[in-house]
């Protein structure tokens, strides 16, 4: 039997690479990947508790983290695509259109 | 035993091949290590027991989502590696930000403690999730279905190759 | 039956807004939102009719679970079970409310037809105005506060949208964005009210919170508090002190909204939330010593302002501002039944003086200042005769609507024993025939001051305009009969209807008092109507001119609106631009080193400092300007841009809150 509190640790530890991930990297499509790990960090802890809580829920839930997962691939590629063409880089620093 | 042995044997490398990911330079070797952990994670569910979601994780990750990441690097430009302009203190501060907010999260976690599980279990296999997915969270999955066709319809539109003079 | 009644205008709003905007001809588009606008009319007519049929006083339909039950604690330590059901609840006063609101909305919908068929995006005003009327009736239907915040601010959405309609143009999406954040102020203190509630009684359900403040469940302290919050958030939706400066700017948008949202119905909404927590708000003697201050003051505060504006519209918008001064007198002496009476006569008088004012306006091709208007009786003598009739109601004239609410307003200010509140409406009440008569003169008598073209374009509207006016003008004169009060022979109707959800309100005046207060306010507006005659008619205006003369610097400060606005955009943009300096100044900071740091501090502090002594020194009219300019620019730079520090913001945010609950919890 896995402890619930290994898993916890485990996803957490994921989420906050991811997070360092997203915060640190300039570079938009490694900024992407590092989202990806953050939903699996959350995926890690949501399967942990269904199966300590002896539920389908939480292989549930993490399947719409998934699907969630995919929406937000496809659009932040697309969003990438569109920006790369304009701009011929991906570096965040000449991101920043929204400047004021 | 066993099962813990193999949760803490993919979990390390999970880790590992996170850590990786976020420190590459080169985006192309960050998609191989995303890989890893991905198919890492997919092993750890298999431990956890949730079949159904290491294969989606399997099937959907590691044959969609990080082939596409491929497809991404290589329709940008694989070669450009994106300089990290920042000094050493704003990014310990940057790190230190998300280890923070990890702390933090134990702190509640350890002080709320874990409910043990209830009296009536549901069981968590096949039967039971498909059951229950098709039963009570029937409305968010086809509100997910349409999420979907709603990404498919706007990735089009947004990536959709457009000239310059062209307002349309 | 009656959940049936919010239902067409949302049906209407969603054909129009998704399939008419783009393939419904005018002629679709106006039968779909007029449709949808009868339908919830004779929803409304038919519930009404099974209300006064039924034995209960009050029907409710549950829709469906809103956030099922789960286990909160309270302010007493205990935990109990809370559950949010999508309720609407159907009593009297909503009955009122839906026929009001429908009502008319119906009238207005039928005028927009003729009024709007020159415009470009014909089916979008009518999905907003369907939108408006749906949200409007979920907010009057609401059962709890949860629901009613829907409308509350569903409406809110709804008047930013109509209120920038004409968005190409800057000052209407000004407007439109003024309107917006003033309300989101009030509605602010809405939420922190409803938060208290819920956590001190355990529900948020009206009836339950009425129930439980009967029973003594509620301390004094804690329902001066929620009261006081709830009723900043009636300040933003009604107008008032301090949060009305939106509302004459609103005027942007077009006529027939200035007269539905801005007059008849949204603005109203803060006096029917207090109506329906009459409950709370008579627990506590500051909560309603504060409304009906509130009130008087608002009362006649807006009247002074309707002096002196040239704008048609914006009298009116004082006006109505000065009116809904009046339903929170009548609220705050605790004669709830007389404000909601007032609610719906004024909804009738003032909507037919705006669209009749709109009517004006269609006449000389969009000219909306009196000082280019004159004459006009002659040319347009059908406006002109229920514009008169919508005058003499709002100026309290004997046996016309307004005459009977406000008097049985002023009443029971007089018999609740608190004189400064009932000479302030007395007061306004004079100022109030003073300047619609005023407007009358300068709009329909005299000379004709407009220039020839647009004499020759001159043209009464067409009968899809002219006979909601004439069915609104009858409304003002016989609407006030139902609340005919038993010293003129009736049965005070209107306020033993409405007892079943406002609770008994019984004066103690004498026979002789009462009939002494109406002639005495019936006094004061003639009075001030024979001083409008003698002044505009008979003297051309000259006093007024010389008064202007003698006064100057009066007249400016009240035609500026008091400086209100620029005093309001120095302490709160002045304020945000405080704020900004400071974030700004810990972001460069951490996020790069420590370096700069005492010189950036040093810079930043004699800046605020030099900016403060300019600010001050330099006057009220010429610093304004600067304080924009000066507090955009910095502003502007908290907008890195830069996708990382949007991310960091959010994380440090969510990090706050965490330690926010470790500690407090």
């Amino acid at each position: 039997m896995i402890p619930i509190e290994a898993v916890i640790g485990f996803g957490l530890i994921i989420f906050t690479i991811g997070l360092a991930g997203v915060l640190v990297r300039k570079n938009l499509v490694i900024m992407l990947m590092s989202l990806e790990l953050l939903l699996n960090g959350v995926n890690i802890i949501l399967a942990g508790l269904g199966r300590h809580l002896n539920s389908p829920r939480g292989s549930i839930f993490a399947l719409f983290v998934i699907i969630n997962a995919v929406s937000e691939a496809a659009v932040g590629f697309a969003l990438v695509l569109a920006y790369f063409r304009h701009r011929k880089s991906y570096d965040t620093d000449s991101l920043n259109d929204l400047k004021g | 035993m066993i099962t813990l042995a193999v949760f803490i044997f993919f979990a390390v490398l999970a880790v590992v091949a996170a850590l990786l990911v976020v420190v590459q330079k080169n985006a192309m070797h960050s998609v191989l290590y995303l890989a890893f952990t991905v198919l890492a994670t997919a092993g750890v569910f298999f431990a956890l027991q949730a079949e159904y979601l290491g294969a989606i994780q399997i099937l959907v990750y590691g044959g969609g989502i990080v082939v596409l990441y491929i497809f991404v690097i290589i329709i940008v430009n694989l070669k450009e590696i994106v300089p990290e302009r920042r000094g050493l203190v704003p990014k310990l501060f940057l790190v230190g930000v998300p280890v923070l907010l990890c702390a933090e999260v134990v702190t509640l976690v350890m002080r709320t403690g874990f409910p043990s599980a209830p009296s009536g279990p549901e069981g968590s296999g096949f039967r039971e999730m498909a059951e229950m997915l098709f039963a009570s969270y029937l409305l968010p999955f086809e509100a997910a279905s349409i999420l979907l066709l709603a990404v498919l319809i706007g990735a089009i539109v947004v990536a959709r190759r457009r000239h310059i003079d062209d307002p349309d | 039956m009656f959940a049936l009644i919010p239902l067409f205008p949302l049906l209407g709003a969603a054909v129009n807004g998704i399939v008419g905007i783009r393939y419904f001809s005018r002629r679709a588009v106006g039968v779909t939102a007029v449709g949808a606008a009868g339908l919830s009319f004779a929803a409304s007519i038919a519930a009404f009719a099974g209300l006064l049929r039924s034995a209960e006083p009050v029907l409710v339909k549950t829709l469906f679970t809103w956030v099922p039950a789960s286990l909160i604690r309270t302010a007493g330590g205990t935990t109990i079970p809370f559950a949010l059901d999508l309720t609407f609840r159907y009593d009297s006063l909503a009955a009122v409310m839906t026929l009001v609101v429908t009502g008319v909305g119906l009238l207005i919908h039928i005028y927009s037809v003729g009024y709007m068929s020159h415009d470009r995006s014909y089916a979008r005003f009518f999905a907003y105005l369907n939108l408006f009327t749906f949200a409007m009736l979920v907010l009057v239907l609401g059962a709890n506060l949860a629901v009613m915040f829907i409308g509350w601010e569903g409406v809110g959405l709804c008047s930013y949208l109509l209120i920038g309609f004409w968005f190409t143009k800057d000052s209407a999406a000004d407007a439109g964005k003024k309107a917006f954040i003033t309300n989101r102020v009030g509605d602010f203190g809405f939420l922190l009210g409803t938060g208290l509630l819920l956590f001190a009684l355990g529900t948020i359900d009206t009836a339950g919170i009425t129930a439980a403040v009967e029973g003594g469940m509620l301390a004094k302290g804690t329902a001066t508090a929620a009261a006081l919050l709830l009723f900043l958030g009636a300040t933003g939706k009604s107008a008032q002190i301090p949060l009305y400066t939106w509302l004459p700017d609103a005027m942007e948008g077009p006529t027939p909204v200035s007269a539905l949202i801005h007059a008849a119905t949204m603005v109203t909404a803060g006096v029917y939330m207090v109506a329906r927590l009459h409950a709370l708000f008579s627990l506590s003697g500051t909560a309603m010593a504060v409304v009906a201050l509130t009130g008087a003051f608002t009362a006649v505060y807006a009247a002074t302002m309707g002096f002196v504006q040239t704008d048609i519209k914006r009298v009116l918008a004082y006006s109505t501002i000065s009116q809904i001064g009046y339903m929170f007198i009548g609220l705050g002496v605790g004669a709830y039944a007389a404000g909601i009476f007032h609610l719906m006569t004024h909804a009738f008088f003032k909507s037919l003086l705006f669209l009749a004012a709109g009517s004006v306006i269609h006449a000389l091709s969009g000219e909306q200042d009196m000082r280019r208007m004159g004459g006009l009786r002659k040319r347009i003598p059908r406006t002109y005769f229920v514009f008169l009739v919508g005058a003499l109601a709002i100026s309290g004239l004997p046996g016309l609507s307004g005459f009977f609410s406000k008097d049985e307003i002023l009443a029971s200010a007089f018999a609740s024993g608190n004189y400064l509140v009932w000479g302030l409406g007395l007061a306004g009440a004079g100022m109030t025939a003073f300047y619609m008569f005023r407007l009358i003169f300068l709009t329909f008598f005299g000379e004709e001051r407009f220039s020839g073209e647009t004499a020759h374009h001159l043209h009464e509207s067409p009968p899809v305009m002219l006979v909601p006016l004439q069915i609104l003008a009858l409304l003002a004169v016989v609407g006030g009969y139902v609340g005919l009060p038993r010293i003129l022979g009736g049965g005070a109707w209107f306020g033993r209807f409405l007892e079943t959800s406002t609770g008994a309100h019984e004066s103690h005046l004498a026979a002789g008092t009462e009939v002494l207060l109406m002639a005495v306010s019936v006094a004061v507006a003639a009075v001030a109507i024979f001083a409008a005659w003698t002044i505009y008619v008979k003297r051309k205006g000259e006093p007024a001119r010389r008064f202007t003369e003698r006064f100057r610097a009066l007249h400016r400060t009240v035609a500026r609106k008091y400086y209100v606005d620029e005093a309001y955009n120095r302490i709160f943009v002045g304020g945000v631009f405080v704020a900004a300096r400071v974030a700004d100044w810990i972001d460069r900071r951490v996020i790069d080193g420590l370096v700069d740091g005492a010189a950036a501090l040093a810079r930043g502090a004699s800046r605020l400092s030099i900016l403060f002594d300019e600010g001050v020194v330099d006057g009220a009219v010429n610093g304004v300007g600067r304080v924009h300019l000066a507090a955009s620019s910095l502003l502007r730079r908290l907008q890195t841009g830069f996708v990382y520090n949007y991310a960091l913001a959010v994380v440090l945010g969510v990090a706050l809150v965490i330690t926010l609950v470790i500690v407090v919890l």
